[in-house]
C-alpha cells in the first residue's frame, strides 16, 4: 500500500483514525461476534436476557445442531457444486479468453461485444427458462442439473482476456518459431503464465457459487442434493426459535469462507480491483 | 484469379448449407409433433394392453387394440384409419378404472396443408437468397458477402421455424382438442355400456377436458345416437337414448346427473366391446388412470422450444459455414480462426443455451398463459404484460426494490469514508479487511439468520442494547413501516466492503503529486476531499453506483430467510416476487413477463453506465 499524503500528521490524528476505523471493524464484525456467542448458549439462556456472554460454553450445540440435519452431506454438496463451478468457469473462461486477447480472427470484437453484452442479462430473466430446460432434461435434483447453467462467467471471461493481454507477444512469439500451434501455445506458455488470474478467478467462482441460494433453492428437492445455503435457509425454518443451534450452523457454515478469505484475500483484491478500473 | 473460381463454389456451398438449415427445422417441427402422437398413443396402449390382460381379455384382444393403435402413429393418420383414442374415467370401487373408447377420428381439414405451406416458405428464402447471391457476384465489392448472406439467411430460416413453430402449436393443440372431444365421446359410450353416471362424468372436472381454451364445436361432445343404439343393443341392454343420454354436457359437473342404468351398475361390460356403427368400429375397453395415458401430451409442452432452439443452431450453421469458406483463400487467418472458434466453443455454447437460448425463450413463456400442468400453454400475446400494468402488488413489489436501492449511496457515503481511513495502514489492514470485507462474500442464508436474531424484537442485541440506553425497542422486522428500513441496514453492511476495495483501487489511481501541490497553495483537507479526491474518484463512483444498483435489483436470499416478503408485502422485492409467482403460483407466464419488466430496467441501467464509459474512453 502506499505511505498516505497526510502520513507526517501530528500522532492525535492518526490515534482518532485508528480508533475510527476500529470502531467501524468492531460494527461489522459484530453480528458475527453475536453470532458465535449465541452459538455457545443454551436454548433458554438465549431469551433469558441476561449477559450476551454465554455463561457456561455449550460446545455440544455443534454436534446436536450438525446432526440434527445432515449438514455434512451439504458441505460436501456444496464443495462439490461449488469446486465444479469454479473449474468449469476457469476451463471456459481461459480458453475463451486468450481467443479473444490473442488470436486475431474476423469478428472477434462483435463476438467479444456480444458476449459482454449477455452480463446486462440479470440471472432472474432466465430463471424460468433454464429452470424448464433442466426439468425437460430430468436434472432437476442431480448435480448436473445444479452446476451446467454456473459452467461459464462472462466477467471470468474478461478477466482473462485482460490479464492475457498483459502477457509479453515476445515469449508467444518465441514458441510460434518453434513451431508451436495455437493450442500448444496456449496451454503450455499463456496458461502457466497466467496462474494469479486464474486464482482470481476460481476463488470468485468458487465464493459465488458456494452462496448461491436462489438457483440450488429451484433445482434441489431432496435432503441428499441439498447445498450448504438451502440447508442453512431449511434448518431456519425448522428450527424456528432455536438460536443457538442456528448459529451453530451459521458459524459452521461462515467459517470456510472466512478462512478461505483469509489465506487468500489479495487475489480477491486484486480481482475487485480489476473490476473497478476497467 | 482464385477467388473468381471459388465464388461459384461459394454460391452453392451457400444454397446447400442454408437448404440444410431449413430442412433441420422442418425435421424437427414434424418430429416434435410426430413424437407427441406416438408418445400419446404408446402410453395409452400400454395401459390399455396392461389392464385388458387384467381384465382377462386375452393375447389377441391386445393384438387387436394394439393394431388399431399402431396405425395412429404412422404418417396416414388423418386418412380413414382409426383415428386417437379416446377416454373416460369410470372410478371402480378398487383402483381408478377408465373406459377407453375408440373412435373413428372427427373429420379435420388435411393435416398436410401446412407442411406444404412451410416448404414453400423454404423455397421463397432459397429464391430470395440465390437472387441475393447472384446479384452480389457483379458487384465491385465483395467484402460484406459473407455477412449478408449469413443475416438473411438466419432471418430466412428464424422465418420458418416461427411458421413451423406455430403450424406445430396449432396442430397439438387440434389433437388436444379431438382427445377431449373424444373422451367426452367415451363418457357417452361408458355411460351407454352402464357405467356409473356420476363416475362417467367426472372427466368433466379433469382439466385437460375444461380447457375452454380447446373450442370444440358442442355436436362433437355428443355421441351419434346410432352408436349408442348400436353399443346397447351388442351388450343386450336396454338404453335410454333420450336426449339427456345423447346430449350429455361434461362441463357441467354438477348438473343433475344422466339417468343411465343406476340399477344394472353392478353388471360392468366385459373388454372388448365392440360394435359397428355409422361405417366405423367403436372399441370399448377398460383401462387405469387417464393421466398416464396423457402423458403424451404434457411433454408437448412447447415445440416452440426445439424449433427455436434447431433454427438458431441452423442459422448458426449457416453463417459459420459460410465464413470458413470464404476464409478458405487465406491459411494462416483460417489457421487462427479454427483455433480461436476451437477455444470459443465451450463458453459460447453454455452462453447460448443458458443465457441467449433462455432469454429469448423467457420473452416466449412471457406471452402465454404457462403453468406447468398444462398440456400445451395458450399464447396471450401481450395480455401478461397489460395485465402486469395494473397489478397493484407486482408495483409495490418494484416499489420496494426501488426504495431498497436507497441504500447504495449511503453505503457508498460509508465506504469511502472507510477507504479514506483505511489508507495506510499495513498490519491491522488485514484483519480489518477480513472484518469489512466478510459479509460481502459469505453465506448470504448464514447472515439472514444472524440478522433476525440480531433484529429480533426482544432477545436480540439491538433491542437489548437500545433498552439498556433507555429507548424503547424497535419492532425491526416485524412492523411494515421498519422490515424494508432494517433490510436496508443489512444491505449496507453488506456491500460496504467490497465497494472500500474498488475506492481504494480508485484512490490509488489518484496522483499524489495533487495533494501535495494542493498542501502548498493551502488546501485543508476537505477542500483537498472536495477538488481532488472526489473529480479523481469520479468514475469509480459512478462504476460503484450502477453495479450496486443492478446488485441490489435481485436483492432475494435476505428477503426468502428474514421476511418471506412480509410484514404485509412491505419487503415483497420484485426478484422474491418473480420467484413467488413462478414457485408457488406456478404462473409461469406471468413471471416471465414480470422478469422481462425487470431486465428492461437492468437493460437500461447498465446501457447508460457503458454509455458513459464510452464517453469516458473518448475524452481520455
Amino acid at each position: 500500500m502506499h505511505v498516505a499524503p497526510m502520513a507526517d500528521r501530528a500522532v492525535a490524528p492518526r490515534m482518532a483514525r485508528g480508533l475510527l476505523l476500529a470502531g467501524a471493524c468492531l460494527v461489522m464484525a459484530s453480528p458475527f461476534l453475536w453470532m458465535g456467542l449465541t452459538s455457545l448458549m443454551g436454548q433458554l439462556e438465549v431469551f433469558s436476557g441476561g449477559s450476551i456472554l454465554p455463561q457456561a460454553p455449550r460446545w455440544s450445540n455443534y454436534p446436536e445442531a450438525l446432526t440434527a440435519q445432515p449438514f455434512g452431506r451439504y458441505f460436501l454438496n456444496s464443495l462439490v457444486f461449488a469446486t465444479a463451478v469454479a473449474a468449469g468457469q476457469v476451463a471456459t473462461s481461459a480458453t475463451a479468453g486468450y481467443a479473444f486477447a490473442r488470436l486475431d480472427f474476423p469478428g472477434r470484437e462483435g463476438l467479444f461485444l456480444l458476449f459482454l453484452s449477455t452480463m446486462m442479462v440479470p440471472a432472474v430473466v432466465v430463471l424460468i427458462p433454464r429452470f424448464l430446460v433442466i426439468d425437460a432434461l430430468d436434472w432437476i435434483d442431480t448435480y448436473q442439473g445444479l452446476i451446467s447453467t454456473e459452467l461459464v462467467s462472462v466477467w471470468g471471461i474478461f478477466l482473462m482476456r485482460q490479464y492475457f493481454r498483459t502477457v509479453p507477444r515476445e515469449l508467444e512469439d518465441a514458441a510460434r518459431v518453434d513451431g508451436a500451434r495455437h493450442l500448444r501455445i496456449f496451454w503450455s506458455v499463456a496458461l502457466p503464465l497466467a496462474k494469479p488470474a486464474v486464482a482470481t478467478l476460481a476463488l470468485f467462482a468458487f465464493v459465488d457459487a458456494w452462496k448461491n441460494l436462489l438457483w440450488p433453492l429451484l433445482v434441489t428437492r431432496s435432503m441428499e442434493m441439498r447445498v450448504v445455503e438451502v440447508g442453512i435457509a431449511a434448518f431456519h425454518s425448522t428450527y424456528e426459535i432455536n438460536w443457538p443451534y442456528q448459529m451453530a450452523a451459521g458459524v459452521t457454515a461462515v467459517l470456510p469462507i472466512a478462512l478461505l478469505f483469509l489465506f487468500t484475500q489479495r487475489y480477491f483484491v486484486r480481482g475487485i480491483q480489476l473490476e473497478g478500473i476497467r | 484469379m482464385v477467388s473468381g473460381v471459388r465464388q461459384p463454389f461459394l454460391d452453392s456451398l451457400a444454397a446447400v448449407v442454408l437448404a440444410a438449415g431449413l430442412a433441420l427445422v422442418l425435421v424437427v417441427a414434424a418430429g416434435r409433433l410426430e413424437s407427441a402422437r406416438v408418445g400419446a398413443a404408446e402410453a395409452e396402449a400400454r395401459m390399455a394392453a396392461a389392464l385388458w390382460e387384467q381384465e382377462g381379455g386375452g393375447a389377441d384382444a391386445v393384438v387387436g387394440l394394439l393394431g388399431a393403435r399402431a396405425t395412429i402413429t404412422g404418417a396416414d393418420a388423418g386418412g380413414a384409419g382409426p383415428g386417437p383414442a379416446a377416454y373416460a374415467y369410470e372410478a371402480g370401487e378398487l383402483d381408478p378404472a377408465v373406459w377407453i373408447a375408440v373412435a373413428p377420428p372427427p373429420a379435420d381439414g388435411p393435416r398436410d396443408a401446412l407442411p406444404v405451406t412451410a416448404i414453400a416458405i423454404a423455397l421463397a428464402g432459397l429464391t430470395v437468397v440465390t437472387g441475393w447471391v447472384l446479384a452480389r457476384r457483379r458487384g465491385p465489392t465483395r467484402t460484406r458477402y459473407p455477412v449478408s448472406i449469413a443475416l438473411l439467411s438466419v432471418g430466412c430460416i428464424a422465418l420458418t421455424a416461427v411458421a413451423a413453430g406455430r403450424w406445430t402449436h396449432g396442430e397439438l393443440r387440434s389433437l388436444s382438442a379431438a382427445t377431449a372431444a373424444q373422451g367426452a365421446r367415451a363418457v357417452q359410450i361408458a355411460l351407454a355400456a352402464g357405467a356409473d353416471p356420476a363416475d362417467a362424468a367426472r372427466v368433466a372436472q379433469l382439466p385437460w377436458a375444461q380447457d375452454s381454451s380447446l373450442d370444440s364445436p358442442t355436436e362433437q361432445w355428443t355421441m351419434p345416437a346410432a352408436v349408442v343404439a348400436a353399443i346397447a343393443a351388442s351388450s343386450e341392454r336396454d338404453v335410454e337414448t333420450s336426449a339427456g343420454n345423447d346430449a350429455i354436457s361434461l362441463d357441467a359437473a354438477n348438473a343433475p346427473a344422466p339417468t343411465a342404468r343406476e340399477a344394472d351398475a353392478g353388471a360392468r361390460l366385459i373388454a372388448p366391446h365392440t360394435v359397428e356403427a355409422e361405417g366405423a368400429t367403436w372399441h370399448v375397453a377398460r383401462t387405469a388412470d387417464i393421466h398416464v395415458a396423457l402423458l403424451g401430451y404434457e411433454r408437448t409442452a412447447s415445440p416452440a422450444l426445439a424449433l427455436a432452439a434447431a433454427g438458431g443452431l441452423a442459422g448458426l450453421l449457416v453463417a459459420l459455414g459460410l465464413h470458413l469458406a470464404q476464409l478458405a483463400s487465406r491459411p494462416r487467418v483460417l489457421g487462427r480462426t479454427l483455433a480461436a472458434w476451437g477455444l470459443l466453443v465451450p463458453a459460447a455454447a453454455l452462453i447460448v443455451a443458458f443465457t441467449l437460448g433462455p432469454l429469448l425463450f423467457s420473452l416466449w413463456i412471457s406471452l402465454h398463459e404457462w403453468r406447468l400442468i398444462d398440456p400445451a400453454p395458450l399464447f396471450l400475446g401481450f395480455d401478461n404484460y397489460a395485465a402486469l400494468l395494473s397489478d397493484r402488488e407486482w408495483w409495490s413489489a418494484i416499489g420496494n426494490t426501488a426504495l431498497f436501492t436507497l441504500h447504495v449511496p449511503v453505503a457508498m457515503a460509508i465506504a469511502l469514508a472507510l477507504a479514506i481511513l483505511t489508507r495506510g495502514s499495513r498490519r491491522a489492514l488485514r484483519w480489518a479487511r477480513l472484518a469489512l470485507f466478510l459479509p460481502g462474500i459469505t453465506s448470504v442464508a448464514a447472515i439472514a439468520v444472524v440478522w433476525k436474531w440480531l433484529l429480533s424484537d426482544q432477545y436480540g442485541l439491538l433491542s437489548r442494547g437500545l433498552e439498556h440506553a433507555g429507548l424503547g425497542s424497535v419492532p425491526w422486522l416485524t412492523s411494515p413501516d421498519t422490515a424494508l428500513a432494517s433490510l436496508m441496514i443489512i444491505g449496507i453492511w453488506m456491500v460496504v466492503g467490497y465497494q472500500m476495495v474498488v475506492f481504494q483501487a480508485g484512490l490509488a489511481a489518484i496522483p499524489r503529486d495533487w495533494y501535495d501541490a494542493a498542501r502548498v497553495d493551502g488546501a485543508g483537507p476537505w477542500q483537498r476531499f472536495r477538488h481532488i479526491t472526489v473529480p479523481g474518484l469520479r468514475h469509480t463512483l459512478f462504476f460503484v453506483l450502477v453495479t450496486s444498483i443492478i446488485g441490489s435489483f435481485q436483492v432475494f436470499g435476505l428477503v426468502y430467510v428474514m421476511t418471506q416478503g412480509g410484514p404485509l408485502g412491505a419487503t415483497d422485492v420484485a426478484v422474491y416476487h418473480i420467484y413467488r409467482e413462478a414457485w408457488e403460483f406456478l404462473q409461469f407466464g406471468n413471471a416471465a413477463a414480470m422478469s422481462w419488466l425487470l431486465f428492461v430496467v437492468v437493460f437500461a441501467a447498465t446501457w447508460l453506465h457503458f454509455r458513459f464509459l464510452d464517453a469516458r474512453r473518448a475524452h481520455g
